[in-house]
């Protein structure tokens, strides 16, 4: 991944950015584009752990079962 | 990935419930549906029943993970119109607001209701001016033979 930040405007909610800005007030962040970033990276990496557990839970799926109920499920939906 | 022609299906809290409990064959069948391009609607108070019942982080991020998928859309509740017609499902079905959020959705929109438990959906379907369509997920090699 590159170093170089990449420029955009965003436009976000007052108290949002009250907050970043506050956050750079007292010395919690060293911009408001950077507490913004890191907000994001945040994201970006609850967003992962989810995805993650939802493919670990996926794996531990009986593929049979699934498949009788969504069967099951299209029976209902045409139904018979 | 095959074309879908299912109308929309609406979760009701029980499904909902399960994916908080780390249910690895309804997530798995929630994925797969996702995977097919079937739409899912998941009414907010569903998600706020299931999370409710599943108090933990891991919980928190199952129920989380529902809005990453591709063809979820989580319905929420705005503005004094949906509030009143939540309160009549209430009043009319004896529904908690969880499940009353599914039905007053399913109502409006005509979609179907994937539930755990077609029973519990009998009677407030029939306090209701059209009933509501009703699946029940099971397995049905694991139906118990009737008597």
């Amino acid at each position: 991944m590159s170093d170089r930040k990449s420029r955009l405007t965003i436009t976000v909610d007052p108290d949002l950015s009250t907050y970043a800005e506050r956050l750079v007030a007292s010395g919690h962040a060293a911009s408001v584009s950077a507490a913004f970033n890191e907000a994001m990276a945040e994201k970006a990496y609850r967003d992962r752990r989810r995805r993650g557990l939802w493919k670990a839970k996926t794996d531990q799926a009986d593929p049979g079962r699934v498949a009788r109920m969504m069967a099951h499920v299209d029976q209902q939906l045409a139904g018979e | 990935m095959s074309e879908v022609t299912a109308p929309p299906f609406v979760l009701d809290t029980s499904v909902v419930t399960a994916v908080a409990r780390g249910d690895p064959d309804i997530i798995g069948l929630l994925q797969g549906y996702d995977a097919r391009g079937q739409l899912l609607v998941i009414p907010a108070l569903a998600i706020a029943g299931a999370s409710l019942d599943a108090r933990s982080e891991e919980a928190d991020d199952l129920l989380g993970g529902l809005e990453l998928l591709d063809n979820v859309t989580i319905a929420p509740l705005r503005g004094t119109e949906q509030a009143a017609r939540l309160a009549e499902i209430i009043a009319r079905t004896g529904l908690d607001p969880w499940d009353a959020h599914v039905a007053a959705i399913a109502d409006v929109a005509i979609y179907p209701i994937l539930t755990l438990d077609a029973a519990k959906w009998r009677q407030p379907s029939a306090e209701l001016d059209e009933p509501l369509h009703i699946i029940e997920i099971s397995d049905p090699d694991e139906r118990e033979p009737e008597e």
